[in-house]
Parts: structure tokens; C-alpha cells; sequence
């Protein structure tokens, strides 16, 4: 595709391309921004009423009810749980016998030096 | 050894035995036989010398020493300082070092015609230069992101989405700077997009823009900048942790730079996985051009948040990426050979991606003190979080971290930090998809 220069002048065609190109990326991502913060509920609210049936209020189904919820608490809850689950200390091993350990050369503990200074 | 050296022997009196022999044969009378040999063994002797001298003359000439050019020692002592931030700095050493060692690979001196470079077609490294120059990697990298990428602090604060906007304005600055040094506008399109501190993208959009092969309106054809920008990109993103403090201590007041935000809260899992399509759809439709990125960034996230295929995504953002940067970095970095690399355009778009970058960060700043005007109390945004906004992930996060750190002990403001971050990759990718369809 052979793009067409609205002017012959480049610098002014990079004018345009500033301002539209900026216009539409912040557009765009206000677009983004808007759907989760007002779409997006709506939507989940919609998915409730139709699983749930329209016994519920929308203040309990949207949103808002989880600002309380924070990261920082789940974060707590599951490290709660890991702690739980993974790092508990009262299921050790009770046994407590000394393991017997392999006995390796060591010129330290070997017998012939001892034959020699017996000897000296 | 014995045995080796008397087998080499052997085989070097056979080896010049052989002319000797040879020459018998061809000699028609047996009577003068000895004087024969005799005679033309000295003969040989002086030619197969001489030959030999040739022999070694010739593949001097075949050496890197005969052929190597300033500009290939240059360019491997970069390859070699590269390696060594990468180690010793810890700079993004997962791309400094398969790109320094690219840098030395691309710079080893060669005899043109035997297929060996880079650029000359039928190569090994120019086959794998093909998934650069035409754009096949970037996508790859960017389904890894995406599978990696935890896009919850941005759903819990949309309004965050607006800083990764903001920090695009260092593309269209740098686009707008290039043309002023003279660039036509894809190559400026091309060098812009350093601005968005996004490697695949950059890579994605030189690719192509400036890619060695279009053909201008006026006849003439688009340089090859594949390399500089490339390089460019990932050194200045290498180098965030250096560019970005001074420019938020110069920007953001101590006051301002205290702020506690509150928490971001849970966000559910179905938000999430709501999110990569609805995104998708949203963004592509807006910038289609960008779709090759940007749909593979949210395949990758919808991989991560539908919870059933774990393995894929699991794949997606370790081994898949993994292989597809090492390929990357090594092939960005051998396509910066000399001759090609070391031009003025070259130190030209460097000079640009350093100002792109600060641009970059100053848009983010300025666009977090300016939503602070509107925000109240609790929802007041630390405006160090601003800087994020040029990709760079996730680099820029904890730069920004580290600030908030500096300024309170207590201040955490990474999480914060992640959705201006994310959505920067997002406006990035759309940015290159605008000047895609301006100017492809």
C-alpha cells in the first residue's frame, strides 16, 4: 500500500502524524479505561443477574464490595495458607537416633602415625 | 606420544613423497630414473616450498587479520563492554549478553561471497536474521509478555491506563526530532518508536518501516536501521536505572514524592480473564496495524487467566521466550557489522533514543502531576509512578520502586508502579501500529 502525504512538506505531515497519533493512543486507552472502570462492572453485574436470578442488589454484586479486600490482605491469607500447608513443624520425624557416619581416611585420626611416633 | 609423533611423521614424508612419486610415473624412460628423481626432487622442493608459502599467503588472506577494519574492532570492544555490564552490572543481562556476543559474532572479518555474513543471503545467521527483518519474533516475544504479564493492577485502577498514554509522547517527540535532523518519515517513524523503550516493538516497527527494501514515493529506498535502532532501544533500556532518577528528582517534588496510595483492590479472576479479550478487541480495533503485537500479547494473557491451559502458557513465557531472545539478541547483535552500522544515521538515532527516553519519562511525570489536579484525597496518585509508563518492563517499575523507596522507607510502590507499566506496552504497541498505518 502506497501511504498518500496529505502535504509534500514532511515535517508538516509529522505534525499531523504528532497530534493524531498521540490523539488516538490516549483515546484508545481511554476507551480501555473506561470500560473497566464502568463496562466491566455492568457486564459482571449482568452475568450475575443471568446465573443468579435478580434477587440480588447491586451494590452486593458490584465492584465496590471488594475495596475493603485489598492485595495486601490476600497476600496475608495466602501466606497464611502456604504457612499452613507447606511450612508446618509439627509433623517432623520424632526419631532421633544418631545416624552412624561413614568412616573416611583422614591422616588425622590414621594409625600409622601413631606407629611412628611411637617409634621416635 | 611417541606414537603420534612417528604416525605424523609417516604421514608428512607420505604427503611429500607424493609429487616425487607422481613425477616417476610420468616419466617415460626407467633407464634415467635416479637422475630424474634426483633433479626434479630439487625441483619440487623449491616449488612445493614456494607453494606452500602460497597456500599460507592464501589463507592469510582468508584470516580475520588481513581482512579487519577499524570499524570491527570498534564494534567488538562495544560487544565486549556489553558482555560486561551485563555481568558485572547486572543490566538486563538475559539481552546484553546474547547481543554482545551478536556484536562479535557480526564483527569477525570475513572474505565477502562465501555466505558467511550476516547479510549475505543464504547464511545461517542470515536465515535467522529473517525472523528480524521480517518481523516474526517480535509477536513471539510478545505472546511471552503477555503470558508472563499480571494485568490486575491495572484492572483494579484503570485510570492508571492514562499514564501509559502519556509516556508515548516520547515516540511522536522523537519521531518529530528525526525529521528534523532529516530522516524521511518511515525511517523517523521507525527511530520514534525507541521512544515506546519496547524492544520487539521497535524491532516490529523497523522492520517495517526501515527496513532496507521499501521504496519511497520519490523513487528512493528506505535505509536499513533494523541495527542501530534495535540496539538502541535495548542499550537505552538497559540503561533506565541510569536515565530515569535524575529526570523524577529534577520533576517530582519531595512532597510529592511521599504520597502513600491506597492498596489496589482483588480484582476477580473472571475480570481477568475478561480483560485480554475485551482489550484486544478494543485496541485492535482501534489500530489494526498493531494487531500482529497486540493480539499475540493478549493470546498470551488469555493463556495465563483461562486457568485451563496452564501448559501453554507455562510454555509461552519460559522456554518459548527463552528461545526466541536468544535467537533475537544474538541476530540484532551480529547485524551491527561495521560497515553497515558505523554511519552517522547510526550515532544519530543514538543521540535521538537517549532524548526519546527522557522525553519519554518526562510526559509520564508531568501527565501523573497533572491527573493529581483532578484527584482528591485517598485516590491521589504518587506521580513517581508516571515514569513507568515508558515500557521498559519491568525495569522502570522498580526504578520507580527504588525512588519511592529513597523518599519513604514504608512506600511501596511497585504494584503501583505495574500498571503504568503494562499499559505502556499496550500504548506502545498501538502507537506502532498508528504510525504503521500512517506510513507502511
Amino acid at each position: 500500500m502506497r501511504p498518500i502525504f496529505l502535504y509534500n512538506n514532511t515535517l508538516d505531515e509529522g505534525y499531523i502524524i504528532l497530534i493524531t497519533g498521540l490523539l488516538i493512543v490516549f483515546s484508545g486507552l481511554l476507551l480501555l479505561t473506561l470500560f473497566f472502570k464502568f463496562g466491566l462492572p455492568f457486564l459482571l453485574y449482568i452475568y450475575k443477574i443471568i446465573t443468579k436470578g435478580p434477587d440480588k442488589k447491586i451494590n452486593e454484586i458490584s465492584s465496590k464490595v471488594n475495596e475493603e479486600f485489598t492485595g495486601e490482605i490476600a497476600a496475608a491469607i495466602s501466606a497464611a495458607v502456604h504457612m499452613y500447608l507447606d511450612e508446618r513443624h509439627d509433623k517432623e520425624n520424632a526419631i532421633l537416633t544418631i545416624k552412624q557416619a561413614r568412616k573416611l581416611y583422614s591422616p588425622w585420626s590414621s594409625k600409622i602415625y601413631g606407629v611412628y611416633s611411637r617409634k621416635l | 606420544m611417541k606414537k603420534i609423533i612417528v604416525f605424523f611423521g609417516v604421514v608428512t614424508l607420505l604427503i611429500s613423497m607424493r609429487p616425487v612419486l607422481g613425477l616417476t610415473n610420468n616419466s617415460a624412460s626407467s633407464t634415467l630414473v635416479t637422475t630424474t628423481v634426483s633433479q626434479s626432487s630439487e625441483e619440487t622442493g623449491e616449488s612445493f616450498i614456494s607453494e606452500a608459502f602460497q597456500g599460507i599467503k592464501h589463507f592469510y588472506e582468508y584470516t580475520g587479520f588481513a581482512n579487519v577494519a577499524w570499524g570491527n574492532i570498534i564494534m567488538i570492544l562495544i560487544g565486549i563492554i556489553f558482555i560486561y555490564l551485563a555481568i558485572k552490572f547486572d543490566y538486563e543481562p538475559l539481552l546484553l549478553i546474547p547481543i554482545g556476543i551478536g556484536v562479535i559474532i557480526g564483527n569477525i572479518p570475513f572474505v565477502a561471497g562465501n555466505q558467511t555474513g550476516i547479510y549475505e543471503s543464504g547464511s545461517v545467521l542470515n536465515y535467522l536474521y529473517f525472523g528480524v527483518v521480517k518481523g516474526i519474533y517480535p509477536p513471539l516475544i510478545f505472546l511471552g509478555i503477555g503470558a508472563m504479564t499480571d494485568f490486575s493492577s491495572l484492572i483494579a485502577n484503570p485510570k492508571l491506563m492514562l499514564l501509559g498514554a502519556a509516556a508515548q509522547i516520547g515516540v511522536f517527540g522523537t519521531f518529530l526530532g528525526a525529521l528534523y535532523l532529516g530522516f524521511n518519515l518511515p525511517e523517523a517513524g521507525a527511530i520514534g518508536i525507541i521512544g515506546g523503550a519496547d524492544g520487539p516493538t521497535a524491532i516490529f516497527l523497523s522492520s517495517k518501516l526501515a527496513n532496507g527494501v521499501n521504496i519511497l514515493p520519490d523513487g528512493t529506498t528506505v535505509k536499513n536501521l533494523i541495527g542501530p535502532i534495535a540496539i538502541a532501544a535495548y542499550s537505552y533500556m538497559a540503561l533506565v536505572p541510569v536515565i530515569q532518577p535524575p529526570i523524577m528528582r529534577l520533576l517530582i517534588s519531595k512532597k510529592e514524592r511521599v504520597i502513600k496510595m491506597k492498596p489496589p483492590r482483588a480484582v476477580s479472576q473472571k475480570e481477568k480473564m475478561i480483560f485480554p479479550v475485551v482489550a484486544l478487541l478494543l485496541t485492535t480495533f482501534i489500530s489494526p496495524s498493531a494487531l500482529p503485537l497486540l493480539g499475540m500479547l493478549f493470546f498470551g494473557n488469555l493463556l495465563k487467566e483461562s486457568g485451563r491451559t496452564e501448559r501453554l502458557a507455562e510454555t509461552a513465557r519460559t522456554k518459548m521466550i527463552d528461545i526466541v531472545t536468544i535467537l533475537l539478541g544474538v541476530t540484532v547483535g551480529a547485524s551491527t557489522q561495521a560497515d553497515i552500522f558505523i554511519t552517522k544515521d547510526s550515532m544519530l538515532i543514538f543521540g535521538l533514543g537517549a532524548i526519546s527516553f527522557v522525553i519519554a519519562t518526562m510526559g509520564g511525570l508531568l501527565f501523573a502531576k497533572f491527573m493529581n489536579l483532578f484527584l482528591k484525597g485517598d485516590n491521589k496518585i504518587n506521580p513517581l509512578i508516571g515514569a513507568a509508563g515508558v515500557s521498559a518492563v519491568p525495569d522502570s517499575a522498580r526504578v520507580v520502586r527504588s525512588e519511592g523507596i529513597k523518599a519513604d522507607k514504608h512506600n511501596y510502590l511497585l504494584m503501583h508502579a505495574m500498571a503504568p507499566n503494562v499499559s505502556g506496552v499496550i500504548g506502545s504497541a498501538i502507537a506502532a501500529g498508528i504510525i504503521l498505518s500512517f506510513l507502511g
